[in-house]
């Protein structure tokens, strides 16, 4: 059921992975196209939940609401589901960011409900 | 006097430590107003050449380096650099009863020059390696203020009222003077090694069309602050925000990307934004530098790609 939500992501144009991660870096489920997600893009993805969850902490501990993190290939969006777990989206940089943001938001409670 | 000098074309607010100004104005020609907790001053700058430093706190003023040191009192100054045209450059100094030295150097070496030429035609001359004197001008005294006595932060310079303006070391103006060389005999001298003097590291400087870049992203709706630093130390700041607590969380995130980058093939970084309930902080490279953008939640992630995108592409927002 979570990979069929995950598909959502993935039909959308130049995205290339959908992940429901944990903190510690443990993949809940995933759904990938054309891309590899290996043990160092694992801890990547980790450093950046922990990191900018402390970081976002400094506001006033104010809660994290999503990270975007872009490089000139890839970009990637990652954004709180509930507690420790988190929706990560990895696509190319010629990929629709309004429209994953949008999928994001209108999936997170099918999400939830299935954690 | 600060009332009575030409208002110029604002740049921009900012917060820097007061060395920020001098090392970044090498192309600018106008005012930075100081605005230090109920005082304000002012520093007039003509290409990196502070040509007078002025700072009032009711009826206290400080004048020249009296001005200056209490400017340096402070880690970081807020100021608004505003630029000049010719004529209101030219009417500030008149306010300011500054003499534009540089201007009448150049007329002086316009006609120095003229008459080495000529002096050329019919001798062979020796390469100049004189330095010009160092400059100091005093500008008038003004009269001594008595300290009011609801002013309670007396540090030793608002006593003093000063009216030295800082000593100008003026670059070496290669042009030989005209008399005494005219008085020599012409002799054939043997050419003189260059002398070259050390190469001083430059700290951070940011241009002004840099700086002009930075304003203009800074007007845009919904940008809070915007900060240009690097590794050491902030260079600049436009925004009313603290700039050591952002700062840190600049860095943070920096050193979030430092640490994935190397895990992941994914192309150069291009910026990095954490979103929270009040808004976004963005960083991203800035030249070799980098930038700390705080917005409030009204813009969007496509603006904020877009207005980097265009910044890193054209060079403005």
């Amino acid at each position: 059921m979570l990979k069929q939500i995950l598909n959502k992501f993935l039909i959308l144009n130049d995205v290339q992975a959908a992940i429901v991660i944990q903190e510690n870096g443990e993949i809940i489920e995933s759904m990938k196209s054309g891309i590899v997600i290996k043990e160092d893009m694992q801890d990547a993805i980790a450093t950046i939940m922990l990191d900018s969850k402390k970081t976002a902490a400094q506001f006033g501990n104010a809660p994290l609401s999503m990270v975007f993190v872009e490089f000139s290939d890839y970009f990637l969006i990652l954004g709180p589901v509930m507690e420790e777990f988190y929706l990560v989206i990895i696509a190319r940089n010629t990929a629709n960011i309004g429209q994953i943001t949008y999928e994001m938001k209108k999936n997170q409670d099918a999400i939830v409900s299935l954690l | 006097m600060i009332d009575q000098l030409p208002e110029g074309k604002s740049i921009g607010w900012m917060q820097a430590p007061p060395q920020w100004i001098f090392t970044h104005t090498v192309r600018f020609v106008g005012i930075v107003r100081v605005v230090i907790q109920d005082g304000e001053g002012f520093i007039l700058i003509k290409k990196g050449k502070a040509l007078m430093y002025y700072f009032k706190h009711g009826r206290i003023e400080l004048r020249g380096h009296a001005a200056l040191d209490y400017f340096n009192s402070h880690p970081t100054i807020e100021f608004n650099l505003c630029k000049y045209t010719p004529e209101e450059f030219a009417q500030a100094l008149k306010i300011c009863e500054v003499e534009d030295i540089d201007a009448a150097e150049e007329g002086e070496g316009i006609k120095e020059q003229a008459a080495a030429v000529s002096q050329q035609r019919e001798s062979v001359e020796e390469p100049v390696r004189e330095q010009p004197p160092v400059i100091q001008r005093v500008i008038q005294q003004p009269p001594q203020v008595a300290e009011p006595a609801g002013v309670s932060e007396p540090e030793p310079e608002w006593n003093q009222v000063a009216a030295q303006v800082p000593v100008i070391p003026e670059a070496a103006i290669p042009v030989r003077p005209a008399e005494p060389e005219a008085a020599k005999p012409p002799q054939p001298v043997a050419p003189q090694p260059v002398i070259q003097k050390p190469v001083v590291p430059q700290p951070a400087v940011l241009e002004e069309p840099d700086i002009k870049v930075i304003g203009q992203i800074k007007k845009l709706n919904g940008i809070v602050a915007i900060s240009v630093f690097n590794d050491d130390r902030n260079i600049l700041l436009m925004g009313d925000v603290e700039i050591e607590p952002l700062l840190k969380i600049a860095r943070t995130m920096l050193a979030t990307i430092t640490t994935i980058t190397p895990h992941l093939d994914w192309g150069s970084f291009v910026h990095m934004t954490l979103q929270i309930p009040e808004g976004n902080v963005i960083i991203a490279p800035y030249h070799e530098n980098h930038l700390c953008i705080l917005t409030t939640r009204t813009i969007n992630i496509g603006h904020i790609r877009r207005i980097l995108r265009d910044l890193q592409q054209t060079g403005s927002p």
